[in-house]
């Protein structure tokens, strides 16, 4: 064994870990090892710290097509044709090299996410971007550079981004956060598995994409340490490079591949190279199959000469992924890539290379130079570690509840409206391209979820919406979570369609610290809650942890919550905005005057608890929409959110105004800010609706008028307030 | 036979699927040739470049593809009268050979669309397009109405017409000014352009009437599912909106 030593520099493995792989391996790791062990081991690959509690989500039911442990989670969409479609859906995060280098790291975000939906046998159609953003001058840097990031790769590998949001909070001043969703289509029947099949011993490890180079070396460990303000610029190095020009050609090429093994009938494996790199991705592809490999990293195209094997190992170049594959097949997927897409052109040395083989002896492999640089048991490289660490159990912030029977609608409806947290979002999202495929049937921006048409000729829909109020998570992360859900869901309702399921990202703090870790295993526990009530999987997710400011603060806890849901007709879809006068307004769902971790809260300077969610009442809620809407008296909704009822309303009215269309509303509402919950919904016919669960707030009225508890406001002037705050930042 | 249209693809083009997709449902008979066999499109009797960021933008959005093999072959037929239409990156590719408005040698452009004002940024963006010729005057706009307003979505960082004031006085006094930047119910101001565009242009066609480019994207307002406001179960996969301008090229074909 080559290089043999103790104390690497840049290895995040305790000492009790490296202990326990000398004990194993009966001698002393080689460096290649120790980076391997440290990769694998790191909490961004392994989970040791919160897969234990991530098994109280429920991942299974009738529309689960795959759950959660491959790239991807997947969803049945519905038939066409005669084929059952799935959704494939992955979340990840890429907060910290999006606050180290904002462009590059949030790029590579929505690379890595894209190819995680690919590796499914996917064709990508569409990606959302929930981001949390600090207010120091360093932190709207940060927010500029990271969605010019999103924009310029989704935009180059035409994918359109369909869904996100943004919040503004200085808990995020010295670690932002970037998540990021994807969406793909594929046949059930054509899924691609992230682990070799039956019989696979000795068919090729293909490596496809960009030549290895020594950008990302290190970046799982990087991803499970904190980010210390000295350390950020020499971290730099283990943020990767987007190459999306590359990605696109890939995308196209692999597309091709797909097609190859329909025509071969051929169950092969494919996996992104994320974490971990050629090592990591190669180890855990043949290990979940039983096997063993057997790597060359001389084989691996570099981009430049002389690089370290750890560093060919598990460096995390962007842009690559790996095929498993009988010999036969893999020549022609090879010839595919390099002459059909020429990749070698389209990137200085990219290409697909044969680097291995899968082996049936159970270990793991890598020759560099004619030595044997690293050989251990693929299941103990792999296998799950646990770490049981010690929580504080977060106790439900217990301020008194504070009713707010009545406010000054007047002064505060502008106040509202320019809130950074409800302000409008087009300065930034107008960046992206929503559109590109064609198939977009609501854009971003346009209503609460983002509705495509994925499968060409089909009138089936896909609706995509996220949530996650950092307000929340500061008073109660554990109920937060709770509502995100909630809040995803309505979202995806709001639209027209119906939830099938769910992925999430726990963006937290130091899980070496109690009281932080007990912020994660409370929100865990109400996502949990919130999707066993409402009877939704989670079949993808993704966990962040050590998200803390330089002096040890945490992030605000942060349970993003993306929801997907199916409709049978696009055509069914709701449309934007209020439609026309004379219909009925209806607050659909929960009413209570609770103002905890509400916008007009923070402008008043009020403390409180949140609001309480009631299941029965939101089950009945979302039966009370999709009636509605079966029986075509509903003209518009919106789910209520961030500056409550009466934003939700104003929303219809700017929809509206936009489209030309003069209608505004008339309304009387002691407190219309309260962000409880449910939905404002314009019908035409209330007589048939349950008004047990729903109240009549007013009516809609000609004109580009809204009349707010006597208080009379010019639809035009409220939009040019609600337009204006982001064109500083995003001009 | 119908005529066979070739919609070429470079590296780095994104939206080949949707533009094959509705030249189809326009009745048209497409099919995608990549860049590594450009020599199967001199089997073909039209040509359509779509959009995507060919050869990542390099120098400027077309210029280097202007320069690709699959150029030479669009350039011959063209020459040949053949129809050549490009939508936004296809559109840019067009300038950059030298194609439309086609007022100086091959591959010497006399105009370019380059990237926005005053913002430089990319722009995602519903707009109409507003034909501003005699339909006559170009071959792929003969079936559409005087006037017609075609929904469409910019979306591109280099969609702003420059050139020198001479050669912005050749396009509109050689009648190339083919589409302009418009509202919904037809007025066009400056309001109406996302991009800070010269003359307020969105589309060029050259002298002979047989090359269009534009640069906001119809095929991604071409079904009535694209639209906003109108829809219903029966109809939603009918092309519409975007697809006028489609169906008139498929039929300039027949």
């Amino acid at each position: 064994m080559a290089n043999g030593l103790q104390g690497a520099p840049n290895v995040a493995l305790r000492d009790d870990e490296v202990r326990r792989i000398k004990q194993r391996l009966g001698r002393e790791p080689s460096l290649v090892e120790l980076h391997a062990f440290d990769a694998q081991w790191s909490e961004h690959c392994s989970y040791k710290s919160s897969r234990h509690h991530l098994a109280q989500l429920p991942t299974s039911g009738p529309a689960v097509v795959l759950g959660p442990g491959e790239d991807a989670g997947a969803l049945h969409l519905g038939v066409h044709d005669g084929d059952r479609y799935a959704l494939v859906v992955a979340h990840e995060s890429h907060n910290h090299p999006s606050q180290v280098v904002p462009f590059e790291g949030a790029a590579t975000g929505v690379g890595g996410i894209v190819r995680d939906v690919l590796c499914m046998g996917a064709e990508v159609i569409g990606v959302a971007d929930p981001l949390r953003f600090g207010r120091s001058s360093h932190a709207r840097y940060v927010a500029a550079g990271a969605v010019d990031g999103i924009g310029s790769y989704g935009n180059a590998i035409g994918v359109p981004n369909l869904a996100g949001d943004v919040y503004f909070d200085d808990g995020f001043d010295e670690n932002c956060l970037v998540n990021v969703v994807a969406l793909g289509v594929v046949k059930e029947s054509e899924l691609i598995h992230s682990y070799v099949p039956k019989g696979a011993e000795g068919w090729d490890v293909v490596l496809v994409g960009k030549a290895t180079d020594p950008s990302g070396f290190g970046g799982a460990a990087f991803s499970s340490l904190t980010l210390d303000a000295q350390e950020i610029e020499a971290n730099k190095g283990a943020v990767q490079v987007p190459d999306p020009f590359l990605k696109s050609v890939l995308m196209r090429a692999s597309y091709r591949v797909f097609k190859l093994l329909r025509e071969r009938k051929v169950i092969a494996a494919c996996k992104d190279l994320g974490a971990g790199g050629i090592m990591g991705c190669s180890a855990e592809i043949t290990a979940q199959g039983g096997y063993g490999a057997e790597i060359d990293l001389d084989r691996v195209n570099v981009a430049v000469e002389g690089m370290a094997p750890e560093v060919i190992a598990v460096g995390e170049t962007q842009e690559r992924l790996i095929w498993v594959l009988p010999p036969d097949v893999a020549a022609e997927a090879v010839r595919i890539y390099n002459d059909d897409f020429t990749l070698p052109e389209v990137a200085c040395n990219a290409r697909a290379t044969i680097i291995g083989r899968v082996t049936a002896d159970g270990r793991y492999v890598l020759r560099h130079r004619g030595t044997v640089v690293m050989d251990v048991e693929n299941e103990f490289l792999t296998g799950s570690i646990r770490d049981d660490l010690p929580y504080t159990e977060v106790i439900r912030h217990d301020a008194a509840v504070q009713e707010l029977p009545a406010v000054d609608v007047e002064a505060l409806l502008p106040l509202v409206l320019a809130h950074r947290d409800v302000a409008s979002r087009e300065p930034l999202y107008r960046r992206y391209d929503s559109v590109v495929r064609g198939c977009t049937v609501l854009p971003r921006g346009a209503a609460d979820a983002g509705v495509l048409a994925p499968i060409r000729g089909s009138a089936l829909g896909v609706a995509l919406a996220v949530a996650g109020n950092p307000r929340y998570g500061r008073i109660d992360p554990g109920y937060a979570a709770e509502h995100a859900v909630v809040e995803a869901l309505r979202r995806v309702v709001a639209v027209g369609a119906r939830p099938i399921g769910l992925t999430d990202c726990l963006n937290f703090g130091n899980p070496g610290k109690s009281d932080q870790y007990g912020e994660f295993v409370a929100a865990v526990a109400g996502l949990a809650r919130a999707a066993t009530e409402l009877d939704l999987p989670f079949v993808s997710g993704n966990v962040s942890l050590y998200n803390e400011s330089v002096d040890g603060r945490a992030v605000p806890g942060s349970a993003i919550v993306a929801c997907v849901g199916a409709l049978e007709n696009v055509g069914r879809a709701v449309t934007p905005g209020l439609k026309q006068p004379g219909s009925a307004l209806l607050w659909i769902g929960s009413r209570e005057m609770v103002v905890g971790g509400s916008v007009v809260a923070e402008l008043l300077g009020i403390e409180g608890a949140l609001p309480a969610i009631s299941y029965p009442g939101e089950r009945a809620a979302v039966g009370i929409v999709h009636d509605a809407i079966v029986r075509g008296v509903l003209r518009s909704c919106r789910a209520v959110s961030d500056g409550g009822m009466l934003t939700a309303l104003t929303r219809l009215a700017f929809d509206a105004f936009v489209a030309g269309r003069a209608v505004g509303a008339e309304i009387d509402f002691g407190n219309p800010f309260c962000e409880t919950g449910g939905f404002i919904c314009e019908v035409s016919d209330d007589a048939e609706i349950d008004l047990t669960g729903a109240m009549r707030i007013g009516k809609t009225t000609a004109g580009s008028e809204l009349v707010v508890n006597g208080v009379r406001f010019d639809v035009a002037t409220l939009h040019a307030v609600w337009s204006q705050p982001l064109e500083d930042l995003y001009p | 036979m119908s005529a066979r249209i070739g919609v070429a693809v470079f590296p780095g083009t994104n939206s080949e699927d949707e533009t094959v997709q509705l030249l189809r449902d326009c009745g048209g008979d497409a099919d995608l040739v990549h860049w590594s066999q450009p020599e199967q499109l001199a089997d073909y009797d039209a040509y359509v470049l779509s959009g995507g960021f060919a050869y990542e933008d390099r120098i400027r959005a077309g210029a280097v593809a202007a320069h690709d093999r699959i150029m030479d072959y669009v350039m011959e037929g063209a020459a040949l009268g053949k129809l050549v239409f490009g939508v936004c990156n296809g559109a840019q590719i067009l300038l950059e050979a030298g194609l439309v408005p086609g007022t100086g040698p091959p591959r010497k452009p006399t105009a370019a669309f380059t990237k926005n004002a005053p913002v430089p940024h990319f722009i995602c963006r519903h707009v109409y397009l507003k034909l501003a010729i005699d339909p006559q005057r170009c071959a792929i706009t003969a079936s559409l109405p005087e006037g017609a307003l075609i929904p469409a979505w910019a979306a591109h960082a280099e969609g702003r017409l420059a050139a020198s004031p001479e050669h912005l006085n050749e396009i509109v006094t050689g009648n190339h000014l083919a589409f302009v930047y418009a509202h919904a119910d037809g007025r066009v101001d400056d309001a109406a352009v996302p991009n800070g565009s010269a003359l307020r242009c969105a589309g060029l066609v050259n002298r002979g009437g047989n090359v269009l480019a534009i640069m906001p994207h119809p095929e991604r307002d071409g079904w009535n599912f694209n639209h906003l406001d109108r829809r219903d179960e029966e109809s939603v996969l009918a092309p519409s909106g975007g697809a006028m301008l489609f169906r008139s090229f498929v039929k300039a074909l027949a």
